[in-house]
């Protein structure tokens, strides 16, 4: 579904995504481990057209998509979520997650230049019953959407997002992308930030969310949630590929153990080893 | 072939002028991220106090310098401390809209001081010209060029060898990182909003010299001028600055050489459009990179919008509708006319700045588009005033987005920019093209406003044609606002690079929010030039532009209700008070000023 | 939980901090002992690099005490708190790109004004950095990660401080520079500068720490001596293996 090749971004002497390359099949999981600063978030960027690579190609269900832009990459299905978390502050949590249907909207879809953009203009202003039943549509389906986070985020609905915690910014972030219905769900570090309770919820969603078909790339430093989840771990460390596989092979490989756990893991196996 | 010799000489003169401004603005830039909008009122004040100095003190020139340069560091110094260092902590659109209030305030206590008129200014030095090549060269030109070169030199061992100086170019780079090795960062800014005040004053001095006249308008241009410089060379970047000058000079010089005189500012600001659109970084910047993430919009401050209910707008709009039914004076309907127009133009401004939050400097250009095609459109070709508005309200959408666009990439301090500069290209154009807009003769005899063959010349019927019309604006805007429109424009505002992650377009969004914006204005100001029945290239000026700024910060950013209180008030409330003309934008600085500092989300709060 | 003890060169007591209307400290209680490396372990958005930033000066707490040699750190600046005798090693190195790495490691010396003094001390860091030697007057924006890390530490060490905060010094770096680090960690240790480091990397942290904290959402979950924590399997339940942990 999604194929990375040899993909490549410099910046100044640092190559912090170095010839990467990545296949994830249709409704599969594949989880992106590796130290902070090994190129994760980079990497999620070239896909998502926010960034453009040096080299390399990606393609997305057969079609070349390397520097698309964001906005045509949402257009085909590609959602994703930020790290730190990009919500929309002043907006309100409805808002928030409607804006990840913005791609769906009727209003929206007519192409032609100036002509396409004037309608959408005329479309707002008189809003149709047609326009009118579609945003209420929307709207009982964010709730759908919120009432998967159960208690979390129902209740604040009308408030704006910068009132939020962390985490629930974070499950804000994760409903607006699956308002988009997207085809691939790209998640930066979803539980960062979220104690055991809220990361065991967010464990619980994601299984969900797989279960139902949907293809996931996941970046997360909770390696208990990796195994359980993911079809297949890839570890990256400065910029490179360093191993791929299943859950337990990756573990025990010990470049992956000396890069990502620490070395400190491996002097303690060597200990136990001697012992 | 002398002659290009001379252009060149000329040229590189006004480059080193144009430097001596920009280096200033890029020494701020890159310590505090901030587009000083108040470096030009400095250059004024500078040339004021040069002027003071050789007419009424008959100072020798070196000593003139020097007086000029502290008296303007010392200017410097005290926006640094009491203008901006407040806004330290506040959201990044304050300080920018700080330095736009101070130089109103500067420029209006210069203009009430020494009166609006142009002084000369002599340059205390013998006026012989040598031959150089096939040129000529003056003392001036090699004074000019002195005081560039040494103030380039001692800036360089200034930041070379003094350990101030390594402090400013540590906090430039890194902020925070500077902060960690003990370097107090408001030192920082006082020495570099001290060394760019004196630069500027100095130049707007030498400048005074060169053309041996001073004036008030001089501000707004110098602080273009240095801008311009300033992006060409890279935001920031101090030799990139001086590089940026030069080469502006030499555009402009050469431009003039082609063109003619009145050509000169269009060249200086189409490089500046060309730049900022292909290499928004400066001619010398190379690292593309995405922008740190946000945890929440932080351009705008957060705020929870004061809700005011439906039925009470309702009875205040019954109660404007009712008044000229009472014996009020025409000068009351007057301004409440006024402050409509100014209401449809802050409806405009509030929508693009506020809403998409795209701070636009240059709105006045809008009106200017508005009210030449209605004018032009009722007088060349006769077509009824009714629909003639409504001409000037779509050729301002479309003629306004278009030429806006090139801005559409930008953000922050660079839109203003950008649309400032748009903002003066419309007015050049206006100026050169003659054949069409008559050129600085201006457009004289317009019809007064009409509606279906009826004149409207009453008071009572201007107030309520145009209340009415500003009303019905309102409410459609009001109505966009709760479309997915209004959703997503203020997406965009808040974070646009997630809002291009959901699939927004932000040309295409940006450009209806011109679109919407630019009709509202574009009627504002049609019926303006009907009321006025003669309008020129100065119409509609910058300070129009700044006071709807103005007027949308009071109201709130983005609110509509707040857009036309704030037109009542800034415009009524003078009134009432009877405040003399020439304080009016004196206390329009300064009501910008205490809002940014003390209510920044405005009386009604952003929405 | 430990308090402060009387040998506590820094302590934060109760320290609760907030973004806005988001909190990011609960209570949080930290004492680095003097001559002692501490370690704060946690996984992203935990609130780890805002202890650093209450630390320098660069965060306010809403409440909450910060002491360093027992006098209170709460209202100063960061340039106050750096002449205090606290120098920090920022996340991501953080240097002056566009200086040179003489420039960038002289600048750490800012709050000085021993000329004689501060150029012996240059010649300290290039024996204790040996590799900086050959790269003195190049752009420092220019050096690889592992390089750039040599040249924060350098920096951070020249202003003599009495302790030493970092922001995941290890971020980044390939395993030889790694151990590199760790070692020189120890080094400066060893020579009585207290350190106070904030780390992802929790089983090589605790190779070299005295005592270390578990910070989890703005709380601290665990805390001991680094000794006991390393064969804690709480200490990865509490925040790499998320959900048993609960």
């Amino acid at each position: 579904m999604l194929s990375l090749r040899g993909l490549t971004r410099r910046f100044g002497g640092l190559t912090a995504v170095d010839a990467i390359n990545l296949d994830l099949a249709k409704g599969e999981l594949v989880s992106i481990i590796g130290p902070n600063g090994a190129g994760k978030t980079t990497l999620f960027n070239l896909v998502t057209g926010l960034d453009r690579p040096d080299a390399g190609a990606v393609q997305f269900e057969g079609q070349g998509i390397t520097g698309l832009s964001p906005e045509r990459l949402a257009a085909e299905g590609i959602a994703r979520t930020f790290q730190l978390g990009r919500v929309f502050g002043n907006l309100s949590v409805m808002d928030n997650v409607l804006i990840g249907a913005h791609t769906r909207l009727r209003a929206v879809k007519p192409a032609f230049p100036v002509i396409g953009p004037l309608l959408e203009l005329g479309l707002a202003l008189l809003r149709p019953a047609s326009v009118k039943a579609e945003e209420e549509r929307l709207r009982e389906e964010v709730k759908a959407i919120l009432a998967r986070f159960g208690e979390r985020l129902l209740p604040r609905v009308d408030q704006p997002a910068y009132s939020l915690s962390y985490a629930n910014r974070r499950r804000v972030e994760i409903a607006r992308a699956l308002a988009l219905k997207p085809r691939l769900l790209l998640l930066d570090e979803p539980t960062a930030g979220m104690n055991p309770t809220e990361t065991a919820e967010m464990q619980a969603l994601v299984a969900e969310l797989k279960a139902e078909g949907l293809t996931i790339l996941l970046i997360e430093h909770k390696l208990e949630m990796v195994m359980r989840l993911s079809d297949r771990v890839i570890v990256m460390d400065e910029g490179k590929k360093i191993a791929e596989g299943l859950g337990e092979q990756v573990r025990s490989d010990p470049k992956v153990i000396e890069a990502y756990l620490g070395h400190g893991l491996s002097g303690t196996a060597e200990q136990e080893s001697a012992a | 072939m002398s002659s290009w010799l001379d252009y060149t000489i000329n040229g590189l003169i006004v480059g080193n002028v144009y430097a001596l401004v920009a280096v200033g603005l890029a020494l701020i830039f890159g310590v505090s991220r901030l587009i000083n909008f108040a470096q030009g009122s400095i250059y004024l004040v500078g040339a004021y106090i040069g002027w003071v100095a050789v007419v009424q003190l008959h100072t020798p020139l070196p000593l003139t310098i020097i007086v000029v340069a502290a008296a303007a560091a010392l200017v410097g110094l005290i926006i640094e401390r009491f203008g901006l260092r407040p806004l330290q902590n506040s959201v990044r659109i304050a300080p920018l809209l700080a330095t736009i209030g101070i130089s109103f305030v500067l420029d209006q206590l210069v203009m009430l001081t020494f009166s609006p008129n142009p002084r000369a200014l002599p340059s205390q030095l013998p006026d012989v010209r040598f031959q150089v090549g096939g040129g000529t060269i003056g003392p001036l030109d090699l004074l000019i060029a002195g005081v560039g070169i040494t103030s380039a030199l001692l800036l360089f061992v200034f930041l070379r060898y003094s350990k101030l100086g390594w402090a400013v170019r540590a906090a430039s780079q890194d902020r925070d990182a500077a902060m960690q090795m003990g370097v107090d960062v408001n030192r920082v800014n006082q020495a570099v909003f001290g060394i760019a005040a004196a630069l500027g004053g100095v130049s707007g001095m030498l400048v005074g010299m060169y053309y041996n006249q001073i004036d008030t308008a001089m501000s707004l241009q110098a602080t273009l001028k240095g801008v311009v410089a300033e992006v060409v060379g890279g935001a920031g970047n101090v030799p990139g600055a001086v590089v940026g000058s030069l080469l502006l000079g030499l555009v402009e010089s050469y431009g003039v050489a082609v063109f003619g005189t009145s050509y000169r500012n269009l060249f200086a600001f189409l490089l500046l459009v060309v730049v900022l659109v292909l290499r928004p970084n400066g001619l010398f910047a190379s690292a593309r990179q995405a922008p740190p993430e946000p945890l929440t919009g932080t351009f705008i401050a957060p705020s929870r919008p004061v809700r005011i209910p439906r039925w009470a707008l309702a009875v205040a709009a019954a109660i404007f509708a009712i008044l000229p039914l009472f014996p009020v004076s025409f000068y009351v309907l007057q301004t409440l006319i006024n402050a409509w127009l100014l209401g449809m133009l802050a409806l405009s401004l509030t929508l693009v700045a506020g809403t998409i939050g795209q701070v636009s400097l240059g709105h006045a250009a809008l009106l200017a588009i508005g009210a030449y095609t209605s004018a032009l459109l009722s007088l060349t070709f006769a077509v009824p005033v009714g629909l003639a508005i409504i001409g000037g309200g779509l050729m301002s959408a479309a003629l306004g987005t278009t030429l806006i666009s090139p801005s559409f990439r930008l953000r922050g301090h660079y839109v203003s920019i950008a649309t400032l500069a748009i903002g003066e290209i419309v007015s050049l154009v206006i100026l050169n093209w003659e054949s069409v807009t008559r050129g600085p003769i201006g457009i004289s005899g317009i019809p007064p406003l009409s509606l279906f063959g009826y004149d409207l010349i009453s008071p009572t019927s201007i107030y309520w044609f145009s209340l009415s019309v500003m009303v019905v604006l309102a409410l459609l805007q009001g109505r966009l606002l709760t479309s997915h429109l209004g959703r997503s424009f203020r997406a965009i505002r808040d974070d646009d690079i997630a809002a291009r992650a959901y699939g927004l377009s932000l040309n295409r969004y940006k450009s209806l929010a011109f679109i919407f914006g630019g009709f509202a204005a574009g009627i504002s100001g049609g019926i303006a030039a009907h009321l006025y029945s003669y309008i020129n290239h100065e119409t509609f000026n910058t300070q129009q532009s700044i006071l709807a700024l103005t007027v949308v910060i009071l109201g709130g950013l983005g609110n509509v209700v707040g857009a036309i209180l704030g037109s009542v008030a800034l415009v009524g409330l003078p009134e009432m008070f009877r405040i003399a003309a020439e304080y009016r934008i004196l206390i329009y600085g300064i009501v910008l000023l205490l809002l940014v500092r003390f209510r920044p989300q405005g009386l009604l709060g952003t929405i | 939980m430990t308090n402060a003890s009387p040998e506590a060169l820094l302590a934060l007591s109760n320290v609760n901090t907030f973004y806005g209307q988001a909190q990011v400290h609960f209570d949080l209680s930290i004492s680095v002992a003097r001559g002692h490396i501490v370690c704060l372990l946690g996984g992203n958005a935990s609130g780890k690099s805002t202890t650093m930033k209450i630390i320098l000066g660069l965060v306010k707490p809403r409440s909450g005490e910060v002491t360093f040699d027992g006098a209170s750190l709460v209202g100063l600046t960061t340039p106050q708190i750096v002449r205090r005798g606290i120098a920090s090693v920022p996340e991501a190195r953080r240097l002056f790109a566009e200086m040179s790495v003489r420039e960038n490691i002289l600048m750490g010396a800012f709050v000085r004004n021993d000329r004689e003094a501060i150029a012996q001390d240059l010649d300290r860091m290039l024996t204790l950095f040996p590799k900086l030697g050959q790269r003195l007057s190049q752009r420092a924006g220019s050096l690889s990660g592992g390089e750039q890390q040599m040249v924060a530490m350098a920096r951070a060490l020249m202003s003599r401080p009495r302790m030493i905060v970092m922001d995941e010094p290890t971020m980044g770096l390939s395993p030889l520079y790694v151990d590199r680090v760790l070692e020189l960690i120890r080094t400066i240790n060893q020579e009585g500068v207290s350190v106070f480091m904030v780390e992802q990397n929790a089983s090589l942290a605790l190779e070299i720490a005295h005592e270390a904290y578990v910070l989890q959402t703005g709380k601290i979950v665990l805390s001991g001596p680094a000794r006991a924590l390393k064969d804690d399997p709480r200490v990865r339940d509490a925040y790499l293996g998320g959900s048993e942990a609960a």
